[in-house]
């Protein structure tokens, strides 16, 4: 893997981000609102019971960490798709760059994004609500990466899908997401999802992350066997996203789709 | 007794797209320095072949080696010293001229990529777009560009797709102008799908004409069109879009 390489395609991703300000919406816009929502029904729900900011807590809590999932995925997805729309594919495609290089340019460029939008979400919720992502402490570290690779995992997928059935896809970038947000258990334990549902939640690695991260909101000590669950889940999440990814890329050669990107 | 050295060597390419078989049985070699047009009409297979060329396109059958390297295993090292452009390709929206390059100048890996872009820019006199938003060019603009970036690396093998579609007289000219001083002052072999058959003959000393996805002609140009009994490759041209040929009883023309 050549460094230059990995940093010339950070490189043009930032180009994007900088000069199409409607891709802020994902970085700043939304997770502005996100926290502004997620804290004011916090703080209503929190006062017919008389415990305004715990109830907050627990929300902020789950839309931070949730941010954390959204970023790693829309920046990596949505970098590959900038070259679909830009149809910059056969021009990366006929250079010396590698699939793994490629890759880890967007992801390099996607932390820096991630960074920023994880940022804008908790100083809101610091600001507005007066809630500390950081106070949770040490324990969010693990919890942080499992959430990253499974953003990852779900991009990767998103990508092979692309590449196997074109750019009709792309809706699926967001719908992913929309579909973990309620099935992992972001601001609810699993077992308020109904019951037909609960051991599809029970086998996502967000599910056990999330309340991982609920147990440190209460106070709790971090909960090992959640994070040990969240952890193995994510590593077969990651190895079979990975197995898919490169199934579709030989696929797309095989079958000569390139033509639907030039 | 091994093969001399080339830019390119194909054996036996074939790629099946359902019930369509767009290439069949190619055979292919560009030695280094040599100039080569594949030619052909509308579905001949040439954009297919310089596809599995590139390893864009994985082939059913055969086997590729680009500068002396075979894909799919050594695309990456093979394609530090190939270069590809093509007339329809636009340049990714919100980077500019210099943008552009430099990030391919990286991607090729090179030391110096300033330096290579502003040189670039000179041979085809197109400094002045340097600042210039990809997407402000016109189509002319867009694929001097391309050119450019494709010979940024001063590849010894240059792959070009349909170079000056759609281009103006003086575009075009420009273009061939640029082609021809990158490829002797760098010693690159060229391989060029063209519609247009005078740049071909200005450009190629050697044509290959595909059609039905085989090669039905390899050779200079004039003693192509003396095969056919025509009297330039635009006459082969018209022969084999009307259906003209049989690749099996015209295999003779096959040098």
């Amino acid at each position: 893997m050549r460094a230059q390489r990995v940093r010339a395609i950070a490189r043009r991703q930032s180009y994007v981000l900088r000069r199409a300000p409607q891709r802020w919406f994902d970085v700043i816009v939304w997770p502005v609102v996100d926290a502004i929502l997620f804290g004011a029904i916090g703080v209503y729900f929190g006062r017919q019971h008389g415990v305004a900011s715990a109830t907050a807590a627990f929300l902020l809590a789950g839309i931070v960490l949730f941010h954390v999932v959204f970023q790693a995925e829309i920046s990596l997805a949505t970098g590959f798709l900038e070259e679909t729309w830009s149809r910059n594919l056969l021009n990366l495609m006929v250079t010396p760059l590698t699939e793994l290089e490629y890759g880890a340019g967007v992801v390099l460029f996607g932390l820096g994004r991630l960074a920023i939008g994880v940022s804008v979400v908790s100083v809101v919720a610091f600001a507005l609500f007066a809630f500390n992502i950081t106070n949770l402490g040490l324990g969010l570290v693990p919890l942080v990466v499992i959430l990253l690779v499974v953003g990852w995992s779900v991009a990767l997928v998103v990508i092979g899908l692309i590449l196997r059935v074109g750019q009709g896809a792309e809706i699926l970038t967001w719908g992913f997401i929309a579909f973990l947000l309620p099935m992992s258990g972001i601001f609810y334990p699993v077992s308020a999802l109904p019951a037909g549902l609960q051991p599809l939640a029970q086998a996502l690695p967000t599910t056990h992350a999330f309340a991982a991260a609920r147990a440190l909101v209460q106070g709790h000590p971090l909960p090992w066997g959640e994070v040990g669950l969240a952890a193995a889940g994510a590593v077969v999440v990651a190895l079979l996203s990975v197995w898919f990814l490169t199934r579709m890329l030989a696929t797309f050669r095989r079958r000569g789709f390139i033509s639907r990107h030039t | 007794m091994p093969e001399p050295a080339a830019a390119l060597r194909a054996r036996g390419l074939v790629k099946q797209f359902k019930r369509v078989r767009a290439v069949d049985g190619i055979d292919l070699t560009v030695g280094a320095g040599e100039r080569v047009a594949l030619l052909g009409p509308n579905g001949a297979g040439k954009t297919t072949t310089l596809m599995m060329l590139l390893g864009v396109i994985t082939p059913d059958e055969g086997t590729v080696e680009l500068v002396g390297r075979a894909l799919p295993g050594q695309r990456s090292e093979a394609m530090e010293s190939v270069g590809f452009a093509a007339g329809y390709l636009p340049l990714p929206e919100r980077l500019r001229v210099r943008e552009f390059l430099e990030l391919f100048a990286d991607l090729y890996g090179l030391a110096d990529g300033r330096e290579a872009v502003a040189r670039g820019l000179t041979r085809f006199r197109i400094e002045s777009l340097a600042d210039v938003m990809g997407n402000e060019l016109s189509s002319g603009q867009r694929t001097l560009v391309g050119i450019v970036k494709a010979t940024l690396h001063r590849p010894q093998l240059l792959v070009l797709d349909e170079p000056t579609a759609s281009l103006d007289p003086d575009v075009a000219h420009r273009v061939r102008g640029g082609l021809e001083r990158s490829c002797a002052e760098d010693g690159t072999a060229l391989l060029v799908t063209s519609h247009n058959m005078q740049e071909v003959e200005r450009l190629c000393a050697r044509v290959v004409f595909l059609a039905r996805g085989r090669v039905v002609a390899d050779g200079a140009p004039d003693a192509v069109a003396a095969r056919f009994g025509r009297d330039d490759l635009e006459g082969v041209f018209l022969h084999l879009a009307e259906g003209g040929v049989d690749p099996i009883s015209d295999a003779r023309a096959v040098s």
